[in-house]
């Protein structure tokens, strides 16, 4: 029996691109391949067993499929590529270096490899693929022949949980609920949103609240300077940071946010969109990078970026039912096109199995 | 796309209330300052200051190295505080020789601006130099310094023959909504639109043009056909009629119109341009330059090639206008007429030509 292998350099629990990989695997099993998923570091609490990516070197077979998921640069990625098989990379993009410099020496550093990686990789890959039309384009460019945009599949039905209460009354009684979900990094520019709040404190509703979802660990420096921010602007308890969440208090959020808002100017495809569009609060987004693709004609997309608009978008699709319902029905409608089953299809045909 | 969701209207609407705040004094200078503020505790990010990088760099070339070497750890800090400054001496001769070739770097690309933010002086003459010249060049090629209003008298299309040759093609927008007219002149097309309840507008360069077609009420606007098609959101129009626009502008721009209109029009959306028949001799040799702003004949075969590279599905070509003189082909000889039927085609066929193609069905 061929197999098909997925690696990534990392397996984390609750993570969109592990998810996503352990999404796969159950599929590629489900066509009669056998599949494992392999990694150089496994974090506790995997929902399946985690192999150590040494194992390839024994296991592949010339009519193996191989998939890198490739999100970061990894000295790993460039003896693997030796191996002989069929070589598939997932794009899952890589955030420029230009966003942490000066700001995170290390993340900048990692963030130059992999972009480099990236295009040394590209003579040793038989096909790659992009999560979203912007990728493929990154990877023509990186240098690489044969390229499809394929989304990435969500398990929809992960979400049908029961929200946590306790978000839920945290966040009772306040009329405006601002919601930001993405890791804390310079690139999502969360800064931005909480000068945004300033102007929606000042002039549009003085107890509007608006909270940052997502793990800070990776960028320390970053997010020391969004507190000092939202300090200096008099914003103290108005910027609320939760870390990492479990699955029904991220639930919580969305269903208890009264709109989801990013100014991120880099994202590879974008699960909180269509997270939010999927739970019910409408999405107000800057058009930046696959933002506009993800979202296509079910979100607020703000051509450029322009704080005060940002608001007052936010404000609009709170206060007038008609557009926040349209907006609605629109984002369930949109969440229908990544339909898991359609998406498997389309890796199905795409990868030639 | 949801029909009850129009995304225009709802951008329209909070531009409006930033206005109204605006003008309420709410959203005043004080608020814009706010927005400004800086984030705190180091440097601004890169990837903002990219987008004024000379400004930027001239601060930066001022810019002290900030690294702090203490480590705030609890108990093993003081050893890693250590470590770190007897690592930071041993390397500091190496680390010299790295900063010295980066000053270098520094200086030399400091010389080529000058750190008040703008071009070194030199530079910026010579590029005001170049594009003064390629200004003039562009003017003299297409003459624009011509009166126009006299060429359009002497030279411009009589109405009724516009009319007629529109006819031609109004049946292919039937039923469609938001039909853009790309040089819409007068207005003409339009109003066949409007008379049979099509829905559209046009753009055109000429602001005469633009009053003339608003007089008659209709949607005109005064815009460069590119800019406007570049702007357009995707899938926002289902139809494009443009008659004597492609002689106009250049391969690259034309090129680029197409796509752009790949990404503005509807699934299954007609486009008709219209322009002269090169294809005869005597239009292409001699009629096509009777107006100097015409800068390049566009065979009709080439022009199909272009809109089927460019992914328009259904492409073909029709050509319409007879010419007015004619060899008559009443021989009774039939090489004779053959040959007068021949020389006819070359010389005296169908003065314009279309070419029409489909937006592909998504």
């Amino acid at each position: 029996m061929t197999a098909v292998h997925q690696f990534h350099p990392t397996l984390t629990p609750g993570d969109a691109m592990s998810d996503h990989i352990l999404a796969l695997r159950k599929r590629f099993q489900s066509w009669g391949y056998e599949s494992e998923a392999y990694a150089v570091e496994v974090k506790p609490g995997l929902a399946i067993e985690g192999h150590s990516y040494r194992e390839l070197f024994r296991l592949v077979q010339p009519d193996d499929t191989l998939v890198l998921h490739f999100s970061t640069g990894h000295e790993v990625f460039d003896e693997l590529v030796r191996l002989s098989a069929r070589r598939v990379l997932v794009f899952h993009n890589v955030t420029p270096a230009e966003f942490f410099v000066g700001i995170n020496p290390h993340a900048a550093a990692h963030a130059r490899l992999g972009a480099r990686q990236l295009a040394r990789l590209a003579p040793a890959i038989d096909l790659a693929i992009g999560v979203s039309e912007f990728n493929r384009r990154e990877l023509e460019t990186a240098g690489y022949e044969k390229t499809a945009a394929v989304p990435i599949l969500i398990d929809w039905s992960r979400y049908d949980v029961e929200p946590d209460p306790e978000v839920r009354a945290v966040l009772a009684g306040v009329h405006t609920r601002l919601l930001f979900v993405g890791r804390i990094s310079p690139h999502k520019r969360q800064d931005e949103l909480i000068r945004m709040l300033a102007y929606y404190r000042r002039c549009i509703d003085p107890e509007a609240l608006l909270t940052l979802v997502g793990s800070h660990r990776d960028q320390p420096q970053y997010y020391a300077r969004l507190k000092a921010l939202a300090e200096t602007l008099g914003l103290g308890g108005a910027v609320r940071f939760t870390g990492s969440v479990s699955l029904p208090q991220l639930v919580g959020y969305y269903r208890a946010s009264s709109c989801f808002v990013s100014l991120s100017e880099h994202e590879g495809f974008g699960v909180p969109l269509l997270e939010s569009m999927h739970l019910g609060a409408p999405v107000v987004a800057l058009d930046a990078a696959a933002v506009g693709e993800t979202v296509d004609h079910a979100a607020v997309l703000l051509p450029e970026k322009d704080l005060a608009q940002t608001a007052e978008a936010c404000a609009l699709v709170n206060e007038d039912l008609g557009w926040r319902a349209a907006l609605i029905d629109a984002g369930r409608e949109r969440v229908k096109a990544f339909d898991p089953e359609k998406i498997a299809e389309r890796t199905k045909k795409v990868m030639g199995l | 796309m949801s029909d009850s969701l129009d995304l225009d209207a709802l951008l329209g609407e909070v531009r409006e209330r930033v206005r109204r705040k605006r003008e309420r004094g709410i959203y005043g200078p004080d608020v814009e300052a706010m927005l400004r503020t800086e984030l705190p505790g180091g440097r601004r990010l890169l990837s903002d200051d990219m987008k004024d990088p000379v400004g930027a760099l001239a601060e930066a070339l001022d810019d002290d190295v900030i690294y702090d070497p203490t480590s705030h750890k609890r108990f093993v800090g003081p050893l890693i505080t250590l470590a770190r400054r007897t690592l930071i001496s041993l390397l500091r001769w190496w680390l010299a020789a790295l900063t010295d070739r980066q000053e270098r770097i520094n200086r030399l690309l400091a010389a080529t601006y000058d750190v008040e933010g703008r071009l070194a002086p030199r530079f910026g003459e010579r590029l005001s130099r170049l594009e003064r010249e390629w200004q003039q060049w562009r003017e003299h090629e297409v003459a624009a310094n011509l009166h126009s209003v006299y060429f359009q008298a002497r030279f411009g299309g009589d109405e009724p023959v516009i009319r007629e040759q529109s006819e031609h093609f109004i049946e292919l927008f039937r039923g469609r909504r938001k039909v853009l007219d790309l040089g819409c002149g007068r207005g003409i097309f339009l109003t066949l639109l409007k008379e049979r309840g099509v829905g559209g507008y046009g753009i055109d360069l000429d602001p005469k043009m633009v009053a003339q077609a608003r007089e008659r009420g209709l949607e005109a606007f005064e815009q460069d056909a590119l800019a406007h098609l570049e702007s357009l959101p995707s899938k926002s129009i289902d139809g494009l009629y443009a008659r004597h626009i492609a002689e106009h502008v250049l391969p690259g721009d034309l090129v680029a119109m197409l796509r752009s209109l790949r990404r503005a029009l509807q699934p299954g959306s007609p486009v008709v341009f219209v322009t002269p028949n090169v294809a005869n001799l005597s239009v292409g040799a001699h009629t096509f330059w009777m107006d100097p702003s015409h800068l390049r004949p566009i065979p009709p075969d080439l022009f199909k090639f272009y809109l089927e590279v460019e992914g328009f599905r259904g492409v073909g070509i029709r050509t319409f206008e007879q010419s007015e003189q004619r060899l008559h082909e009443e021989f009774t000889d039939a090489k004779a007429r053959d040959n007068a039927r021949l020389l006819n085609q070359t010389l005296f066929g169908d003065r314009d030509y279309a070419v029409v193609g489909f937006q592909p069905d998504a």
